[in-house]
């Protein structure tokens, strides 16, 4: 008899307890949402979810110190997490229709921009008729946050790209910093293969698996995979054709060492086995990681593809600040970062400064900070080159299917490296990506 | 009924129950769910009814036939390998002179408590251009130039089906050793005495007699395959070109890569039951004709 109470005691308490997990969804919520029991108890604080604490992280704790100054009871709280989890994290909570327990302010990678306003409609703050004035910012930033004739965030930081080049090494193979200036890519190619030849260092590195170069080399023709209208872009588009034409060059010519990911990539120049890299301005910090390189380094403008419209500039990655319009804070996110990052000179040159970060605020270009001389980079004013050159930057619309095209053009890409015909392979990736995308 | 209901299979039923509860809220309604998705189609919260309008788009879909071929692939090529592989191990293991048995037993399992991701980032850095594997090659002289392994279509298949084979091959043996254990060794002197040879005993009597336990092998093996993910994600991200991305990859791909469809993406995972659920009866249906 005892033995029985006590069984349908266990019993009954786990159901209990199991029932309880079920039902109590908002007691859970609210510890969850961190956002909701700060406006409750009066003190003005946002979250935020960003990755990589010591640039993104560091940019808004620079504004929340500068939004101080005059709201003293503002206060921030920045998650830190890596950018797959918090894409990840989003996706999910966002597909679960959970807003609760999402953050005020999220970083949003430019190319998913399209992507998650046109996924979750409704979902984030519409910046239009805020105070924000936007001819302020590159214009190709604005393009990428405008959905609709809407704009959705705060632009932020820019990978403007350049040509990092090893001036030593080039000067041994006979070359100045006069020709590297606004060459084209076969020019460089032709250079690559004078410095393989005399110095035994490759010019470049290439990875089939990774799209940053063939990324860069669309952009700074105004191209892009797909069209503003969401179409694949890959037949009868002149850039796209030149581009692949110079990647197999790149391949063929044996100027480029082969990597598979990012850590070689990096090693390869911070040992010394290349000598230029093309990427964007935020490469500087692992440039200078190679203490012992210092003054050895300079950078040009980006090569250019030789097609009408093709510029010596380019870009690659960058972000922009959303804000999720659920958010119980949203008037005073939304506040917060149109007076700093959507608006302010000081927290540019303060980002510049004290993080390396190259923002897309044209007032700012002409400040002390964006003018200073880098000794790693042989006293080359190379902030205010970067901000020359990402005035250039082409204006493109990144469309909600990025990943989708780049993954189609990686499909054909190592045969197009093995020579199969172009035209051929390229309504072969149009076919595939329109079949991704129905 | 409920007079022949005693009270101890009473007790025992209460113990079933919250069990089952868990399960059928846990397991089967989401399985129920996602069911329902994969009849849906659109972009994140934006989705319609489509009715199976995602099945007839799977059977014309050259990423998942990729992701297919890719895999089962790595199945044909890669288990039959491991299993063999864990079955000879498992034997020496099991020779009674051997020495220092407990340290091979453990050298052996230890890949199998490594963590999924940092195994696959040593691997591909052994296997990196100017990895340690190419150093060694060239070391030897067996190549003259550094091959380009995860660069290469072949190669790269080649060091993800290596590198799984390191990690599994022990967590396989350690089932077959228990199983050989089981072994009355009179069976084995009773072969030597009639005169079979090691190798006859090894087909005649080892293999015949752990055959559950191979069959169990194989059908978590296939499907430990076929949910194949970190690997091929960490080494390769599917590289080069798609020639080495699985479908759990594409599933991945469809909900957090790309624009999300999650209802395409459910019925993607429906695929891989659909296919775990064949294989396995079709494994039984050959290895386990008694019962």
């Amino acid at each position: 008899m005892k033995k029985k109470a006590l069984s349908s005691l266990l019993v009954a308490g786990l159901m209990a307890s199991t029932l309880a997990a079920c039902g109590s969804n908002d007691t859970n919520n609210n510890a969850g949402n961190t956002t909701g029991d700060s406006t409750e108890g009066g003190s003005k604080k946002v979250v935020a979810w960003a990755w990589d604490p010591s640039f993104n992280g560091k940019a808004l704790n620079i504004a929340a110190e500068i939004y101080k100054q005059e709201h003293p009871d503002f206060e921030i709280e920045v998650v830190d997490m890596s950018k797959t989890d918090l894409e990840q994290k989003l996706n999910t909570n966002l597909a679960a229709g959970v807003t609760e327990g999402l953050p005020d302010i999220i970083l949003v990678n430019d190319p998913n921009i399209q992507k998650y306003v046109n996924s979750y409609p409704g979902t984030f703050a519409d910046f239009t008729d805020s105070s924000v004035d936007y001819s302020q910012f590159s214009q190709y930033k604005v393009d990428a946050l405008t959905v609709d004739n809407k704009i959705y965030g705060i632009p932020f930081d820019i990978g403007v790209t350049g040509l990092f080049y090893r001036t030593d090494i080039l000067s041994e193979a006979g070359f100045s910093a006069e020709d590297l200036e606004n060459i084209t890519w076969d020019e460089y190619i032709e250079i690559g293969k004078v410095v393989k030849e005399k110095t035994g260092k490759y010019m470049s590195t290439i990875n089939p698996n990774d799209e940053a170069l063939t990324s860069v080399l669309l952009q700074s023709a105004g191209s892009w995979y797909i069209t503003p209208e969401n179409k694949g872009n890959f037949v009868d588009n002149p850039a796209m054709t030149e581009t692949l034409r110079v990647y197999k060059a790149i391949s063929d010519s044996g100027i480029a060492k082969p990597v598979t990911g990012w850590s070689e990539f990096v090693g390869s120049f911070n040992s010394g086995d290349v000598a230029t890299v093309v990427s964007g301005v935020w490469q500087i910090a692992s440039i200078m990681d190679a203490a012992d390189q210092s003054g050895k380094w300079a950078v040009a403008p980006t090569p250019r593809l030789d097609i009408e419209g093709g510029v010596n500039a380019s870009n690659e990655g960058g972000s922009s600040w959303f804000v999720l319009d659920k958010s119980a804070n949203k008037e005073l996110a939304m506040e917060f970062l149109g007076a700093t990052i959507g608006g302010s000179s000081e927290f540019y040159e303060r980002f510049l400064t004290e993080a390396g970060g190259v923002g897309s605020y044209i007032p700012s270009f002409s400040s002390e900070a964006y003018q200073q001389t880098s000794e790693f980079f042989g006293n080359q004013a190379i902030y205010a080159d970067f901000t020359e050159w990402s005035t250039k930057v082409p204006g493109i619309s990144l469309g909600m299917y990025t990943q989708e095209a780049k993954d189609a053009l990686k499909n054909e890409l190592p045969s197009i490296l093995n020579g199969a015909d172009l035209q051929k392979s390229l309504a072969n990736i149009q076919q595939l990506f329109e079949q991704q995308v129905q | 009924m409920g007079g022949k209901l005693n009270k101890s299979s009473l007790i025992g039923w209460q113990f079933v129950l919250l069990p089952s509860a868990l399960i059928l809220l846990f397991s089967f309604y989401p399985m129920i769910q996602s069911f329902i998705l994969s009849f849906e189609s659109g972009k994140g919260n934006v989705s319609e009814f489509v009715g199976l309008g995602n099945y007839s788009r799977l059977l014309s879909d050259p990423m998942f036939r990729q992701a297919l071929y890719n895999t089962i692939l790595y199945l044909i090529v890669q288990v039959p390998i491991m299993l063999f592989l864990g079955l000879i191990i498992a034997h020496l293991l099991n020779q009674p002179n051997l020495k220092f048995k407990g340290f091979y037993r453990t050298a052996i399992f230890l890949p199998c408590v490594t963590s999924l991701v940092s195994y696959s980032i040593l691997f591909k850095s052994m296997f990196a251009v100017d990895g340690i594997f190419n150093k060694l090659l060239m070391n030897m002289h067996i190549i003259n130039e550094p091959i380009a392994w995860l660069m290469d279509p072949v190669w790269a298949r080649v060091v993800i089906i290596a590198a799984i084979t390191w990690r599994w091959t022990g967590y396989n043996m350690i089932f077959y050793l228990s199983a050989m254990q089981n072994i009355d060794p009179s069976v084995y002197e009773a072969a030597s005495i009639d005169g079979a040879s090691k190798f006859r005993q090894f087909f005649s009597i080892t293999i015949p007699m752990v055959k559950p336990i191979i069959l169990f092998t194989a059908i978590i093996s296939t499907n430990g395959t076929l949910q194949l993910f970190d690997e091929v994600v960490n080494i390769t991200n599917g590289g080069p070109g798609n020639s080495t991305m699985t479908i759990s990859q594409y599933i991945y791909n469809l909900s957090f890569m790309y624009t999300p469809n999650f209802g395409y993406a459910a019925t993607v995972s429906y695929a891989i039951v659909i296919i775990v659920a064949v294989l396995a009866f079709i494994q039984m249906k050959i290895g386990g004709e008694k019962k």
